[in-house]
């Protein structure tokens, strides 16, 4: 897979929690087409606009903090976002967007610098946030993690290098 | 190495591990309720095609719904049942309590093991001295339900002191409402919370639940406490399975210690839109509820029963109030008949609902209109959670829940305790 990617930011503050991202009446869904259509509904759809015309979320401290549901890293992989760039992480909502593969990159200072609706350019392999001509880096992903992000998401990683040589997930 | 280090050690089959470290550790423990079974079941079997490795680790709690309000969900419900049957594992279905309630009062969950989840409250378990922890879906399909195991950074530990009494009319759900404020959300991001002191110790163990409970809101991976006597007594009460305790070497290295106390503290209420947003209750006093309930994640308990039912004795609560009262579990509802708390809610105008956890998500008991306000023993107050994004939820103690049915608005409980 490309390790590059570029695209429009759509920008949000901190703390933005788990039902506001995929309400839960929509949980019943684990189809990505699905759930995108439901996507921060709760802040209305001229968001939910933006967010469609986005590749990139933007946001501050604490994103995906609550729930533990996997959805609220599939609704944006089906809406078109490649990407999270974020001053920090709720645990549970970096664990999946890895496993869905979805890039979820801590950056502080490119989140400062980044205004809604700029074009950015996010390498994985170099480790670098680029907006408006300045360049911020971030530790590159460990090899086992870029492994699953690679392969699109856990279940196509296991199904790729695990499950065929019926592995005892040790690897 | 402190109790979460040594279990996940055990768990790798290592001697010791350090924070930062990532291990495949094996699973004793998968927890799933109503809400995230069915598509963990779709993908396990449509995706991943492999037997369930360790079916007799896997528990289902049916406690969203206590009965489906619509066919759509009927049929959800169904297909997860027959899920369960066809790879036989545990399924605990409507109407028996709240998923991690019935995971405690059942035996599933025992000191020293490694639980794992789909609810984010799922590190409550380290109430009970284990490494207890929230995945999503594609963790268990993927990796516990086929191989028994699950991927881990072990996590840096704050040691969290809680040192001090209690004033009257304020409550152990009071001071961990008051300590998510204080660590604030997002402050304590994949860390595990050791939570110790003199406080902690005096507690048993459904009040000292709720430290480990907020773990998740102020980002932690998991929080747990050393087993003592009273927790191992309390286990002992309901599992004769066989388990094997785990405590942390005296003077754990820590990343950070933080300490509090308690003794100061006034009752508590959190308002949407988030947890964070806690100040004491003479901040909201006033403000109208129509709904108050006692019940969802962590609410439920006899404690919280027994604590209205100290305001609510003898009184009526004010019209147009509607005060659910929803048992964490079967049990709980027993021992609260058994005391007569089900008759003295019920004659204070209280309605008491099947064991669940209650109008959480607004599955099955009826929604919030954007003009409506509940306060509750709940553990979130999002926008929209339960209802229209623009319903105030307030999150108080039971007291201050019974205090504002009284009133109908949010009321200070010691006014109703002279």
């Amino acid at each position: 897979m490309d390790s590059r990617i570029r695209g429009r930011c759509i920008v949000f503050g901190d703390n933005v929690n788990t039902d506001v991202i995929i309400p839960g009446r929509y949980l019943v869904s684990i189809d990505p087409k699905e759930l995108a259509e439901h996507a921060f509904e709760p802040l209305g759809p001229a968001v939910q606009e933006r967010l469609r015309a986005s590749q990139v979320v933007v946001a501050g401290k604490n994103f995906g903090c609550g729930s533990a549901r996997e959805q609220a890293a599939t609704c944006l992989v089906g809406v078109g976002i490649r990407a999270v760039v974020a001053k920090s992480f709720a645990r549970v909502f970096f664990r999946n967007a890895i496993n869905t593969g979805l890039w979820a990159v801590v950056q502080p200072e490119a989140v400062e610098a980044i205004s809604d609706g700029d074009e950015v350019a996010i390498d994985l392999e170099a480790g670098t946030v680029e907006v408006k001509g300045r360049r911020f880096t971030f530790p590159p992903y460990p090899e086992s993690l870029r492994r699953i992000l690679d392969a699109g998401g856990l279940i196509p990683y296991l199904a790729r290098y695990v499950i065929p040589q019926g592995g005892t997930a040790n690897g | 190495m402190n109790l979460v280090e040594k279990i996940l050690a055990r768990a790798s089959g290592r001697e010791r591990v350090e924070p930062g470290e990532v291990v495949v550790a094996n699973v004793d423990v998968l927890l799933m309720h109503d809400l995230s079974g069915y598509l963990t079941s779709r993908v396990f079997e449509q995706e991943v095609g492999r037997p369930m490795r360790y079916p007799d680790r896997v528990v289902l709690v049916f406690d969203h719904h206590f009965s489906p309000p619509t066919e759509e969900r009927a049929e959800i419900l169904e297909k997860t049942r027959q899920f369960a049957r066809r790879h036989g594992i545990h399924l605990v279905d409507c109407q028996n309590g709240n998923i991690h309630h019935v995971a405690v009062q059942r035996g599933f969950v025992r000191p020293g093991t490694v639980v794992v989840g789909s609810d984010s409250h799922t590190p409550v378990h380290g109430t009970l001295g284990c490494f207890a922890a929230g995945l999503g879906n594609n963790s268990h399909a993927g990796m516990v339900m086929p191989f028994g195991k699950a991927w881990f950074r072990v996590p840096e530990t704050v040691e969290v002191q809680l040192e001090g009494r209690l004033r009257p009319g304020v409550t152990p759900r009071d001071a961990a409402l008051w300590l998510t404020g204080q660590i604030g959300e997002g402050g304590a991001v994949y860390k595990a919370l050791h939570f110790t002191g003199g406080f902690l110790r005096d507690l048993e163990v459904w009040d000292r639940w709720l430290f480990p409970l907020i773990a998740i809101d102020v980002g932690a991976k998991c929080g747990f406490i050393d087993p003592d006597e009273k927790t191992l007594a309390f286990v002992r009460a309901v599992t004769d399975r066989p388990f094997e305790v785990v405590t942390s070497d005296p003077d754990p290295v820590y990343a950070e210690r933080w300490q509090y106390d308690v003794s100061d503290l006034e009752p508590q209420v959190a308002a949407s839109p988030t947890l964070g947003n806690v100040h004491p209750v003479g901040a909201f006093a006033g403000r109208p509820i129509q709904w108050a309930e006692l019940g969802g994640h962590g609410g439920g308990r006899l404690e919280d029963f027994r604590q209205a039912a100290a305001i609510l004795k003898g009184r009526k609560i004010a019209p147009g109030v509607k005060l659910n009262l929803v048992p964490s579990s079967r049990e709980v509802f027993a021992a609260a008949l058994r005391e007569g708390l089900v008759e003295i809610l019920f004659e204070a105008g209280g309605s008491w609902f099947p064991p669940s956890t209650g109008s959480n998500q607004a599955i099955n008991m009826g929604a919030l209109s954007e003009h409506e306000a509940m306060v509750s023993t709940h553990a979130r107050n999002f926008p929209g959670r339960n209802g229209s994004p623009k319903a105030m939820m307030y999150l108080g103690s039971a007291l201050t829940v019974a205090a504002s049915a009284l009133k109908g608005a949010i009321a200070d409980p010691r006014e109703y305790l002279q």
